[in-house]
């Protein structure tokens, strides 16, 4: 099966800068699958995200080598709103990206810049605002939310053009501990009902590394490190980079260290209370 | 002290703002369509300007009031009127003191409560989402609706980062409410650099977030909601226009001043 995203020996200098943000990046992303893209601030991550959808090099110039196929399309050589269809970015600060002065009409932004027919749109808006769980706040104006539910209606907003991808830049880095647990199991169960493609920046990893089925960590504009959570997390070079290794896979690696057996790297706390009790006669 | 003089200052501020901000009411006039509004505000406009006597400038007056007591804005509106009232008086003051007669000096400050009056009914009542489509029913650029749209929408986000910044170089040492009144202007220098340096990287992200809502795909853009004139409306709207008639009428060959 062909990838979805595929990366190809990319590099993208900023203009004005002398250092590449990406360096001989490759990557290749199927459908279905949830990446998370962690590393160090300045690693080249929202480099790499803007070149998905079409930001880089549309309305960021620099020198660009290599390609960037998203759905069969190479980017550079795509309109921006044509690659919006086919790529949701949700931006880190939900506040930026809500343009409207109500949620419902937020969320229709889109696909009214789109020339979508009334009736398709009424469609769309309810089908988003339903599946994100803000259907009662359809008539309510930006400022009037939460951190929370504005992160929703701006997941509503990119979800409204049925995209193939869903980026999300750092969704968790504004909400209290509890908002972030019900963001990332909203993102599991998007990604289970719609069988969409998901992609997150993140530093945190005790919550997303659970729902993950693959982490790329990037250092320095490449990439350092790619596989499953448990394989890249529980690797020594995950710490030395500066990911967010949850504390429960901190914790095993210095049991094991120990000389512990406790078998294969954990990403929740009860899959080590379960490895030290099967160790506990 | 200061502080409290200085979240008086505030309260005064908000309480004079809140007569231009726009509040979700139900009355017969925000029931209407936004373009019957803005036809009345034309039409008190109009007829402001054509008054030209005491009397008929109250009338005007009169009727901009009335329509407010209708619309439930009336207390906002004095609000709004008590900031105007100083112009008024300004403008009485000026032009007697450039020699013209009382009673003309006396017609121009109510003719210019009875338009800022007018046009406040308009705007009290009108919610920016209407101004939105009023704005596209005038087939104005797209760009200049959506600049529109981001101003009113980011008014919000900006008072709340000003005050944010303010805190934050008062926590630092400034005082903002010392000195005398150039002293007091020069000190919000450090208040308005960096709320102009954080509206323009917001404006870089909004940016960003356009393009990746499909900004500028097509070029005539398709709507959630469309106006649509209804019964009452057309019928509010003729009546309105048979009155101004009447009123122009009377005003300017019934009771023209000699």
């Amino acid at each position: 099966m062909k990838p979805l995203i595929q990366v190809q020996n990319y590099s993208f200098t900023y203009m004005g800068t002398s250092r590449p943000a990406a360096r001989n990046v490759n990557l290749e992303i199927g459908e279905g699958e949830i990446v998370i893209l962690a590393g160090p601030s300045g690693c080249g991550k929202s480099t790499v995200l803007k070149s998905l959808n079409g930001l880089i090099p549309h309305l960021y110039s620099g020198s660009r080598e290599g390609t960037v196929i998203v759905d069969g399309h190479d980017v550079a050589e795509t309109q921006v709103s044509e690659v919006a269809k086919k790529v949701g970015f949700v931006f880190q600060n939900p506040e930026n990206q809500i343009f409207m002065f109500s949620v419902e009409r937020d969320v229709a932004f889109a696909l009214e810049n789109l020339g979508f027919p009334r009736d398709e749109i009424r469609r769309r808006v309810d089908w988003a605002l339903d599946l994100m769980g803000i259907q009662r706040l359809a008539r309510q104006a930006p400022h009037e939310l939460s951190d929370g539910q504005r992160q929703r209606v701006a997941i509503a907003g990119v979800l409204a053009m049925t995209p193939k991808v869903l980026i999300l830049d750092e969704p968790t880095s504004l909400l209290d501990p509890l908002t972030a647990r019900e963001l990332v199991l909203l993102v599991k169960r998007l990604h289970d009902e719609l069988g969409i493609t998901v992609l997150v920046v993140e530093h945190r990893l005790d919550l997303l590394a659970g729902i993950a089925s693959r982490i790329i960590v990037m250092d320095r504009g490449t990439v350092a490190m790619d596989g499953s959570p448990r394989e890249v997390l529980a690797r020594k070079e995950a710490l030395t980079i500066g990911v967010g290794v949850p504390t429960v896979t901190r914790l095993y690696g210095l049991l094991t260290d120990h000389g512990l057996n406790l078998g294969q790297a954990p990403l929740r706390m009860e899959e080590l209370a379960e490895a030290v009790n099967r160790l506990v006669p | 002290m200061v502080g409290q003089q200085c979240f008086e200052v505030v309260a005064g501020m908000q309480w004079v703002s809140s007569g231009f901000i726009f509040r979700h009411m139900e009355s017969p006039v925000h029931s209407l369509d936004p373009r019957t509004r803005l036809l009345f505000a034309v039409e008190l406009f109009v007829l402001a300007l054509v008054a030209d006597s005491p009397l008929e400038v109250s009338i005007v007056s009169i009727v901009v009031v009335s329509l407010a007591i209708v619309a439930k804005i009336a207390k906002r509106l004095v609000r709004t009127m008590s900031f105007t009232a100083g112009f008024a008086v300004m403008i009485l003051v000026i032009n007697m003191l450039v020699g013209q007669p009382l009673v003309y000096s006396i017609v121009l400050a109510i003719r210019f409560i009875a338009i800022v009056g007018g046009t406040s009914l308009f705007f009290l009542t009108t919610s920016p989402d209407e101004l939105e489509y009023v704005m596209k029913w005038f087939r104005l650029p797209q760009d200049m609706v959506f600049a529109f749209v981001t101003a009113v929408r980011f008014v919000p986000v900006l008072m709340l980062d000003a005050t944010q910044i303010m805190d934050a170089q008062k926590s630092r040492g400034l005082e903002m409410q010392k000195g005398n009144f150039i002293k007091r202007i020069r000190n919000f220098i450090p208040v308005l650099v960096p709320l102009v340096v954080t509206a323009v990287i917001r404006s870089g992200e909004l940016a960003e977030a356009m393009e990746s809502r499909a900004y500028g795909a097509v070029k005539k853009p398709s709507s959630l909601y469309a106006l649509r004139m209804r019964k009452r409306d057309w019928a509010t709207g003729a009546i309105s226009v048979m009155l101004l008639v009447v009123s122009l009428y009377y005003f300017l060959v019934i009771a023209p001043i000699g």
